[in-house]
């Protein structure tokens, strides 16, 4: 009878799996699996350690109790089958010690997991936890999650029912104890009436109880927000390793843009193995293969769009959403495409009907919402995907856009300048910057490319901090050149805002342009230029060494050469806000912080710093264009939490950041006696430069 | 052998831009030692037309049948033609309006005539005909020679200051021939502006920013606005806040305007606000900042406070127009 | 219905304009060229109409007059969605050399609505619109602001100066066009690029046509002067200023 059940689940399960791996035909390859011993070291730490799941340290601990519960009780679970195929009784006993060991562990975790799954399905039930709620929230996922939890807890009071059950009859019966049970043996003195057969007949109620449970919650499961049950580890196991910043290339945009800038192949007739493939995400079936898995195992927690600063501000965007719906469109379509064919159209899309533009155009790349995973979803390189539909394939994108589009294809930046007036910063400086093309004609190269990007070439605020860094490289007698007028933008804005084709005409000229100079160590103050050189370039074949200015100059302040004097401040208390493309986007969270410590003795925290840090609102394009609908602008929000710290100075250190601090100031009405300064500034301020 | 300018009418009426046609058009005839005629079409009163006697016309011919009772493109340029070919002209001036635009280059094309538009100076020789003409939107300015016996100029507005040259010159009512199946133009409807000026339209625009403090402040920048016959525009961060409707702002993400004259009162220049005003002909900045960048590409600038300032700068304009 | 759009190949906006050979030629080092802001403005506006089937426009042409250096501004228009092409061999010489060449290339096929942005950014000299309707002695309508379809037949809204017409006119006609045509110009999509390299662009050569006008020399306006700051005590002189010196009041 048991080999029947188990041979029913089986099936069922097997039959449901199949229906998924034929949904997953229909996406596209693109995610190699490699780096596999990288793989274990973020498996074991962030499904087995729960590091992601204990950012929120007192309910993760909670969850994180659950899952070791899970993981141990499931020793207990495989040795059930066992016996019920085998006809045995605790067939692994065997083990000696380690099996005394686990049962005992197992029979503490059904209770403490019993108690844990009450206080969920009491959160749940009675308290008003907000990222439970959303638009994408409806009433049959909070059925699901009851039902689960419920079911959960059914298989814990299951398996103290039969532990207590077990421990008692073996011990009335005077029959030897296979296992420990610490927890039910004390619970069981709580029992009145006892009998041999009473005791018995709960072990074997429960003990069934138990075993079916688990077989209809595991064939439940794949339809269930629980599925993470089974995808999770495997879903941390494929994460993505590169750095978060990075966007993925896309090689077939290269294979055109290569010939788009070859003068001799420029207008000639395509190729006949014209890529029929799409650009970009506008269905289901657009997407590699792993992002199809994120949705699948997303647990609908919501923490990812808790934390996303246009979701917090009232914008449509909802990370959560735009991964819980590609696994409904997918589960919509999935039928539709294996019975007529992959080139099914059922005049409808994920794009517009399931996710709007609205939600894309919303989401500033903040990297937020991947950081905060506990599985490691990425939700960003989906969103970007769809742009990138939108834009390669449509040509559609907010009015704003398309004229950085057009600035960036004309004069090389996203504002309308002229490339002639890129060194306009240095003016009236009481020493002169070194040319990389005065360098070049004298047959020599420097030893680093100072790279400024357009906002050190064009904004007038930003201006002043390239000035202030050139200063203290100037003081330090750093050994470098600019590139001035021949500076063009990176294509950073072109990408992130879905412009892949752009994107690598920028970058595969700048790369020529560096070729061309033997450029082999850049330093940049910008981030997004940063980011971009350091992660994006080196597929399209710029390799270069990439050092941030907060490095650089932390390294040589650690060194001794860099003195800084903390009294410049005059005891000002200074805050900090991470620019995202430094901190989530590439790690960069230390130097920052050392640096500002030399500074000032009185260096004050926000309340969400760190991978916490709440976005400025400039990123993903979102600094050209006008906020998507919301009831009140990030940078406003930002600005009030640094306010919060009662710090006189904020720090900063991005060209974007900056714009909307110091706007955000001005809005509050602060400007006077709170300032917003980059790091550069502050030290070239305590230098007396 | 005489100069022609054609002076549009509004309604029956001229305005400042047909005298200043036609003080220029008297100067090119006095260069060429020759005599100007006006040319009007459509229906305008003796007393009007008197009027352009007053800036040096020597005769003013008066066209008027029942097509040119709107203007069809193919219509007033076969009309003006014919005035010139009767009148042997050989100079033609018309302004560089919307109307000018319309006919001006046709005729070019019908009479053989070369043509330069948007010239803002009188002709800086006569042989060859050299004219001075705009040129890349203003970064640049080009001699133009032209070739031909009849040659035509259009004036860009605003170039030329009146200069009065009473003359008493007699009203000629000339009749043409018009092929009625020549006009082509139906009007289905008409719209007439109501109310405010249009933001992207005005010539002049009175426009505030964060500088102005408080929503209360906009009295004395209205009242500037409504003296000046301007339109009123902001920055971002007063649209954001609600102080002004979203209609006005200007700048990157919101309207690009190139008004003849842009006073920014209380605005600091920031990249964004400036991409879009930055094409206006003259920019007058007020602000307590004396760095402010709004003042490196302001022709005029005052460094104090708006709230001072604008209600003088109101009466001196009240002032002016008495 | 046929469209046909002429565009014009200009400097991008930011170039720095210097010019060479005794300040008698452009120099052309270095600068990036675009379709001409309105034109490109007119070919959205007129891909706009194409996308709209019931207003039945069959295809959407671009033509030119330029040498061959002109070619990637012409698949540009191409990529952003135009069907095909016809470029004119040779030096845009002056307004009216180059309206001739466009109406004779014009001439060759039947296009119900000709397409012209009322001005260039580098010449600026609203004629060219004007011009192609009178040597093909067709109508035209300028100051248009907006064109629709409405049974079959295209309705333009002009700008007067008090107002606006909403007129119509028997085709084919030259409709000369202004800011406001479209909301902002369309961009090229990947796919758009890709497929613009096969669209068919003829090639004519110019016809035996002379210019009328000649340039002889560019010169450079006077220097910006620094910003004129007026006592914040007297501002009454700003506004003497703004009336006698800028006369923009």
């Amino acid at each position: 009878m048991f080999a029947l059940a188990l041979l029913i689940t089986l099936g069922v399960f097997a039959f449901t799996i199949y229906r998924i791996v034929r949904f997953f035909r229909f996406t596209r390859s693109g995610f190699p699996i490699k780096q596999i011993g990288k793989r274990f070291g973020v498996m074991f730490r962030v499904a087995f350690g729960q590091t992601k799941i204990f950012r929120r340290p007192v309910i993760g601990l909670a969850h994180a109790l659950v899952f070791w519960g899970f993981c141990i009780i499931l020793f207990g679970s495989i040795e059930m089958v066992i016996d019920g195929l085998a006809g045995t009784d605790k067939a692994l006993s065997f083990l000696g010690g380690f099996y005394r060991f686990i049962m005992g562990a197992g029979d503490i975790s059904a209770y403490i997991v019993a108690v844990a799954i009450i206080i969920f399905l009491f959160r749940r039930i009675f308290l008003h936890i907000r990222r439970f709620e959303g638009i994408e929230m409806k009433k049959i996922s909070h059925v699901d999650a009851i039902v689960a939890l419920s079911l959960i807890l059914l298989l814990m009071l299951s398996l103290a029912g039969m532990n207590i059950g077990y421990f008692e009859y073996k011990t009335l019966s005077g029959e030897s104890l296979r296992g420990v049970y610490p927890v039910s043996a004390r619970m069981a003195g709580l029992i009145g009436n006892k009998s041999l057969t009473s005791m018995h007949n709960l072990y074997e109620v429960c003990w069934w109880t138990h075993i079916l449970t688990i077989f209809v919650f595991a064939n439940v499961l794949p339809y269930s927000k629980h599925f993470h049950v089974f995808m999770s580890v495997p879903n941390v196991f494929l994460s993505r390793l590169e750095p978060p910043g990075k966007l993925m290339n896309m090689d077939n945009v290269t294979r055109e843009v290569k010939l788009m800038l070859n003068p001799e192949t420029s207008f000639a007739s395509a190729p006949t193995d014209q890529p029929v493939e799409r650009f970009g995400v506008k269905d289901a079936e657009d997407v590699v293969w792993k992002t199809y898995f994120d949705s699948l195992s997303c647990t609908e927690c919501g923490r990812c769009t808790s934390v996303c600063p246009a979701n917090i501000t009232g914008k449509k965007l909802s990370p959560r959403k735009v991964m819980m719906d590609l696994r409904a469109r997918m589960k919509e379509k999935g039928p539709l495409m294996i019975r007529n064919g992959k080139d099914y159209n059922d005049n409808k899309s994920l794009l517009r009907d399931y996710i709007t533009e609205e939600e894309l155009w919303a989401c500033t790349t903040c990297n937020a919402c991947a950081t905060e995973c506990p599985i490691n979803i990425n939700h960003p390189s989906l969103i970007v995907d769809m742009r990138r539909y939108l834009v390669m394939e449509e040509a559609s994108a907010p009015g704003e856009l398309k004229t950085v589009f057009s600035n960036i294809e004309n004069n090389g930046a996203p504002w309308q300048y002229s490339a002639e007036d890129r060194l306009q910063w240095a003016k009236d400086l009481s020493f002169s910057i070194p040319l990389m093309s005065d360098y070049a004609a004298r047959g020599a190269t420097p030893e680093y490319l100072l790279w400024i990007g357009c906002a050190g070439a064009f904004d007038d605020r930003y201006k002043k901090v390239v000035r202030a860094f050139a200063k203290i490289l100037n003081h330090l007698k750093i050994n470098y050149a600019v590139l001035g007028s021949e500076e063009t933008c990176t294509g950073d804005p072109a990408r992130r805002a879905g412009n892949e084709m752009l994107f690598q005409m920028q970058a595969l000229q700048v790369i020529e342009l560096f070729k061309s100079y033997g450029v082999k160590k850049i330093l940049t103050a910008c981030p997004h230029c940063f980011n971009t050189f350091r992660n994006e370039y080196p597929d399209l074949g710029g390799n270069y060494e990439v050092i941030n200015y907060l490095q650089f100059l932390n390294r040589y302040a650690v060194e001794g050469k860099l003195k800084i004097n903390s009294g410049s401040l005059d005891g000002k208390t200074v805050t900090y806000h991470d620019p995202c493309y430094l901190g989530r986007a590439n790690g960069i969270y230390n130097e920052p912080r050392a640096l500002l410590n030399r500074l000032t003795g009185n260096y004050k925290e926000m309340e969400k710093h760190g991978s916490f840090a709440l976005c400025c609102g400039a990123g993903g394009a979102q600094m050209f264009k006008e906020a998507e609908k919301g009831e009140k602008e990030i940078f406003i929000e930002r600005t009030e939490e640094a306010l919060r710290t009662g710090a006189q100075i904020i720090a900063s250190a991005c060209p974007f950041c900056m714009t909307m601090l110091t706007d955000g100031l001005k809005y509050k009405n602060r400007e006077e006696e709170v300032r917003n300064l980059d790091i550069a500034e502050l030290i070239a301020q305590s230098l007396e430069l | 052998m005489s100069v022609l300018v054609y002076a549009q009418n509004w309604d029956g009426k001229f305005k400042k831009s047909s005298f200043e046609l036609v003080s220029y058009g008297s100067k090119v005839a006095e260069m060429l030692n020759t005599s100007l005629i006006c040319l009007s079409i459509g229906t305008v009163s003796d007393e009007e037309l008197k009027k352009l006697g007053n800036y040096g016309a020597g005769k003013i011919i008066r066209v008027n049948n029942e097509f040119c009772k709107i203007l069809d493109n193919q219509v007033y340029t076969d009309i003006i033609a014919q005035v010139v070919l009767k009148e042997e002209a050989s100079v033609i001036i018309i302004s560089n309006n919307t109307e000018g635009k319309a006919v001006a280059p046709r005729l070019s094309v019908r009479l053989k005539a070369g043509m330069a538009s948007g010239v803002s100076k009188l002709p800086l020789s006569i042989a060859p005909f050299t004219v001075y003409k705009r040129t890349y939107s203003g970064n640049a300015f080009a001699h133009l020679v032209i070739n031909t016996d009849i040659k035509i100029i259009t004036l860009a507005q605003n170039s030329f200051s009146l200069i009065e040259t009473p003359n008493n010159a007699a009203i000629e009512d000339m009749s043409v021939n018009i092929d009625s199946s020549l006009l082509k133009t139906v009007i289905k409807d008409t719209q007439k502006q109501t109310g405010r000026l249009l933001l992207t339209d005005a010539e002049i625009v009175v426009s505030g920013g964060r500088g102005m403090k408080s929503p209360d402040n906009w009295g004395p920048l209205v009242e500037l606005a409504s003296v000046l016959g301007a339109a009123t525009a902001c920055s971002r961060p007063v649209s954001d806040e609600g102080w002004r409707s979203h209609e006005e702002h200007t700048g990157q993400t919101g309207k690009v305007i190139a008004p003849n004259l842009y006073i920014a009162v209380g605005i600091s220049g920031a990249t964004q606000h400036l991409a879009g005003v930055s094409s206006s002909k003259y920019i007058v900045a007020i602000n307590t900042d004396k760095d402010a960048p709004i003042f490196e590409v302001a022709q005029y600038g005052i460094v104090g406070d708006a709230l001072r300032v604008l209600p003088k700068l109101v009466e001196a304009v009240k002032e002016l127009k008495k | 219905m046929k469209i046909l759009v002429c565009i014009s190949n200009v400097p991008d906006t930011t170039t720095k304009v210097k010019f060479v050979e005794s300040d008698t030629k452009l120099d052309t080092a270095g600068i990036q060229w675009v379709i001409n802001p309105w034109d490109e403005l007119s070919l959205t506006r007129a891909l706009e109409l194409k996308d709209d089937a019931a207003a039945g426009v069959k295809s959407v042409t671009v033509a030119h007059v330029g040498p061959a250096t002109a070619e990637p501004t012409i698949r540009k228009a191409l990529a952003i969605g135009a069907d095909d092409a016809f470029r004119v061999n040779a030096e845009p010489a002056d307004s009216y050399y180059v309206a001739a060449q466009l109406a004779e290339g014009i001439g060759r096929e039947q296009y119900d609505l000709i397409l012209c942005g009322i001005e260039s950014s580098d010449y600026n000299g609203s004629m060219t619109g004007g011009m192609i309707a009178e040597f093909l002695g067709i109508p035209s309508v300028s100051a248009v602001s907006d064109i629709k379809i409405e049974n079959g037949a295209p309705v333009v809204i002009r700008e007067t100066d008090g107002g606006r017409e909403v007129i119509s006119v028997p085709m084919p006609f030259v409709v000369i066009v202004q800011k406001g045509i479209a909301k902002e110009p369309r961009i090229a999509s990947m796919r758009g690029i890709m497929t613009a390299r096969t669209k068919p662009v003829r090639i004519y050569e110019p016809s035996a046509k002379e210019p009328l006008t000649r340039i002889t020399v560019f010169e450079k306006p006077s220097p910006r002067a620094a910003c004129k700051f007026i006592d914040p005590e007297n501002p009454g002189q700003l506004i003497a200023l703004l009336q006698n010196e800028a006369k923009v009041i």
